[in-house]
Parts: C-alpha cells; structure tokens; sequence
C-alpha cells in the first residue's frame, strides 16, 4: 500500500481530500477498474465484510489531519453464488441500501450511480439501525449489482463480465442528526415521524419525491399490503393498482399521515401554498431553498408564521436588504476583473490554478 | 500595486505540482492556519506548500479578494498587516463575539477574530454578509513547544527574527454564497429524499394490526 495512506502524510498542510462524486467516478474509480495508476493513492482496497465502520477511520486516514468521511474502494462480493445480490455483511452487522440510486451526472453526460447505504448492528431482519453511512458510487457501464429492483437501469442480469470490473468507491460518514430537532423532545411517536416525512415532502418536491416515496413504500410494503387485503374484506373489491400504493401509507403510517399525504398539493405548485398552512410549525426548521436567502438575509426578524404568503412582498424584503450593498458590490465585482496588475489566478501557476477550477 | 510581494509567485510555483491532485481541496483547520502558515510568516521560515498571498486588507473590499487572495471552497487566504484601524475603500470592518482561543496540543497558540464587513463610512455602515476570520499569534513566549525548537533552531542561525504581532492571516467569506458548508458537507448530507426513505426503513418493522 502505498505511503501516502495511514499517517505517513504527502498532503500539505490546509489541504484535505474532498472529492466531488465526478471525481470519485470519473477519476478514481475510472483508473481503478481500468487498472491505472492513480497518482495520489489515498483510497485505498478494503474487504467491506471484513470490516465494521468505526474501523474504517483508522484504516482510511489520509494523512494526519482529521477527518469527517472516509474513502475506500471495495469490489463486491456475491452473496450467493448464482444470485446477483451483493453481500454487505460484517461480522457486528451489515449495511442495508436505503431509498433508490441515485444517476450521477456530469454537467452533460450521466456517469455512474450512487447507492445510499445504512449500517444495521446484529442480524437482519433484527438489526439495529446505526448512524453510519456509506454512499457507494459504481460506474454507469457495468452493472453487476441487480440488488435495486429500480427498473429504468437496463443490466445484463448474471452476466459474468459484469462482476470481474465489480470495483466501487465507497465514502462512509456518520450521519448529523440535526432533523432530529424537528421532533419533539424525548418523543418518537408516529405522528412526529411523519410531520417528519411531510415537511421534507414538501421541500423536496421537485424530485417528483412523492411519486419515489410512493413507488417506494409499495415495494417494501407490497407484502404487507397483500395480507391486508386478505384480511380485511373491505378493500378486497377495490384491490387494484392504485389502493396497492395508497394502502400502505395507510397500514404503515395510519390515517393520519395518509390524509397528509393526500392535501398535499400538486408538487409543481408553489410552495407558498402550502407554507401558510403550518399546522404543524415544523416546517419553520427548513425553509425551501426559494425562501432561504432571505431568512438568511433577515436573520432572526424573519419568522414564518407571521405568514409569509406573497411573493411580491418577499421580493421588496429582499430588494430593500440589498440596496446598497449588492448594487456596489456588482460593480466593483466588474472592475475587479478588469484588474490586470497582478493576475494571481493565472499565467504560469500552472498546475494549482487548475486545480482550483477544478472545484465547485 | 496591492501589497503582494513580487518575488513570492516563482517560490510558490515548486510547490504547485505537490497540490494537484484529484479531490484535494485547500480546507485548512484554525490549528494549521495558525501553527503552519502564521507561524512560518512570522518567524520568517520557508512555507510549505507557499501558496497563501500577501495583501494589503485595508486596500482591498472584500469582493476584490478574487484572484489576488488564494481561494479554496469559495473562501479566499491571505496575509495582512495587524492593524486595529480596518478600514478600506467602500467599507470597514468591526468585530463581532469573543475572540476564540486557537489550540494546538491543548496549548493556545493564537487567538481568532470574527469580524463582519460595512459598507460605508463608521459608524453608520450597512451590514453586508461578508465575514472574516482574522488569526493572530500569541505573545512569542505562549508558542508551542515545537514552534519554540524552530525559533530556537532559527536563532542559532542568528539571521532571523520572530514578528509574532506584525502579522495575521485572513479568511474571507461570503455567508450568502453558501460557501460555508460547501466543502464540508458536500456529498456527506443525506439529501431530504434520502432521509425520508431512511426514516419509512424504521417502518419496516412495525408490526401491522390485523
């Protein structure tokens, strides 16, 4: 392994590895699958089965500098011999895929896929949920993990090409557990849970999330959702496609998250309409991206429950913040590139200039 | 014409080929802006890597910092004279908070200011979302013990001296670009989807009345 990995540091001082998804993909993982050398080799080969989260810090350092995720590449292990699933065991517990992957794309071309991943300590189906997370990026071309039933990847079931290039790179974290200050304190009743779910519905609705989250909770709960229709007579004459989505929601959530699910409104209409509406006050933790400039403008004198429901005067708050300031500051913005005293940016510092571009 | 030191630039183009590489990002600690960068600037000890400009603050507005400070995740570094009096050409800085304590190996080593950036003429300047983060040196005699070996090591010399109060290194950033957690959180926040599917997995093992 090389010296650059496990406190032997070849990275200067100030300096820590952060790549972006298009660099773990189309850098890293790229060379590693094509057997190329990899310049700096700071992510190194872990057997994922044969190690437990709180030991990847110390078997992923880079450097001496302290760190907040951890990277490594892993090449996946069947979990059966003839089956195309993967084994994410570990002897204390195992990592279980949560939501659906994720296409990562570069600004013109799609890359690779990322996989979200919880590690559950013990046993399934009797694992204990942990805060660790691991993120697992794969290449777009081979797609040797069948593990997702999501069906707009089009694979070549079992091939067995597919599995001798079955690298991915891997970045583990311990999740912030900051959404948990919009339950309240000391209770985790379903109802909290679920003005959880309908307040991150709401803000993240143009992932067209509620039709994921539907789409979803039909699958994990498809079995479910059968034994109820076979016990509970009065759905039988409606068992059809759409109560196959919508009863879930009902069995697993009760009618109370379900009668959220259904005032919600369209997902393209503004989120105005709904912001108003704050039954819960929880919405007031996360301001849709729309409105967070301007509570960050406002800083403390801006409260959503004085009602914030018209975009005009939300306009004049934010063009009465910025009057002055922001009207100067373009300007000299513009002069400033005018500048040509001293071009710190370019011209001869070749490669450290570029790889300032590089970053987003 | 803006206080860097022509000269610098050829020193600091051997070090480019060090920091090249895929995914590294300049994200320095408080320790290490402190310890590595202001130390070496004060005790007039090559730096390494020499990548962080030295600027005259106080003729500079802060969105002038581009291409002349050195910019890593949307914040841009920098040297500058201490001074009390932090005025430039549209605006002034002014203090906020305490001063925090900057530790290496559980000694203080330096002292971090937080000031926010006015435009127009104090007191009456309107307030703007530019921060920075100003660092000092202790007095010579609170260094670390391994800053002390290298002062030491650098008297022997007899050549050098040690400015601990003519220097401070700089941090600015704009709290409106987002900029603050960009670095820091990216690709390590779940997304709101992620934390929806993450809490319906909880469900996963409720048991359903029949």
């Amino acid at each position: 392994m090389s010296i650059s990995v496990n406190g032997q540091s070849r990275v200067p001082p100030g300096f820590r590895f952060h790549p972006t998804e298009e660099e773990l993909l189309n850098y890293y993982l790229t060379k590693k699958v094509a057997c190329e050398k990899i310049d700096l080799d700071v992510i190194r080969d872990v057997d994922l089965n044969k190690l437990e989260p709180w030991d990847i810090q110390e078997k992923c350092r880079i450097g001496s500098t302290p760190q907040n995720d951890w990277y490594f590449f892993s090449h996946k292990d069947k979990k059966y011999p003839t089956g195309t699933r993967t084994n994410r065991a570990t002897a204390a517990g195992f990592w279980k895929a949560t939501g659906r992957d994720k296409v990562i794309c570069t600004s013109f071309k799609r890359i690779g896929m990322r996989k979200t991943l919880v590690f559950y300590k013990g046993r399934a189906p009797h694992g204990q949920k942990s805060d660790w997370i691991m993120h697992e990026y794969r290449l777009d071309d081979h797609c040797s993990d069948n593990n997702t039933t999501s069906s707009n990847v089009s694979c070549t079931v079992g091939e067995g090409g597919a599995q001798e290039d079955g690298w991915v790179v891997c970045r583990v974290f311990k999740k912030k557990n900051h959404h948990k200050a919009l339950d309240s304190p000391n209770t985790s009743s379903s109802i909290n849970n679920s003005e959880v779910v309908k307040t991150q519905v709401v803000h993240s609705s143009s992932d067209g999330a509620l039709d994921q989250i539907l789409q979803y909770m039909g699958r994990s709960c498809k079995q479910e959702n059968e034994n109820f229709n076979t016990n509970n007579n009065t759905h039988s004459s409606t068992n059809n496609n759409a109560w196959r989505y919508l009863l879930p929601i009902d069995t697993a959530l009760g009618s109370t998250l379900h009668e959220r699910f259904m005032k919600l409104p369209a997902l393209e209409s503004p989120i105005t309409a709904e912001y108003p509406d704050n039954s819960s006050g929880s919405q007031t933790s996360y301001p849709p991206d729309g409105l967070q400039a301007v509570v960050n403008m406002c800083s403390g004198e801006f409260q959503t429950d004085q009602g914030l429901n018209d975009w005009a005067a939300l306009d004049r708050l934010v063009a009465s913040h910025l009057n002055g300031s922001e009207s100067e500051a373009s300007k000299h913005d513009l002069s400033c590139f005018d500048d040509t005293g001293y071009d710190y940016q370019s011209g001869g510092d070749g490669d450290l200039w570029s790889f300032r571009h590089g970053s987003h | 014409m803006y206080g860097i030191k022509k000269g610098a630039k050829s020193k600091r183009l051997r070090h480019t080929h060090v920091i090249s590489k895929q995914g590294f990002r300049f994200f320095p600690s408080d320790e290490e802006l402190v310890v590595h960068f202001l130390y070496c600037k004060a005790a007039h000890l090559p730096c390494q890597p020499d990548i962080i400009p030295t600027l005259d603050l106080y003729h500079c507005d802060p969105w002038e910092l581009n291409g002349k400070a050195l910019q890593g995740d949307n914040k841009w570094y920098f040297f500058t004279r201490r001074t009390e009096h932090r005025v430039s050409a549209d605006g002034y800085w002014t203090p906020i908070g305490d001063d925090e304590p900057v530790t290496s190996r559980n000694a203080n080593v330096g002292l971090k200011k937080t000031l926010v950036y006015y435009m127009g003429e104090p007191p009456v300047g309107i307030k703007t979302n530019w921060i920075m983060h100003e660092y000092h040196l202790l007095d010579t005699n609170a260094c670390t013990s391994s800053s002390n070996s290298t002062r030491r090591s650098s008297k022997k010399s007899g050549q050098q001296r040690f400015d601990a109060n003519k220097w401070a290194i700089c941090r600015v950033f704009d709290t409106s670009s987002g900029s603050q957690t960009s670095l820091n959180d990216e690709g390590m926040e779940l997304s709101c989807l992620d934390e929806v599917f993450l809490s319906l997995d909880d469900y996963d093992e409720v048991s359903f009345p029949n």
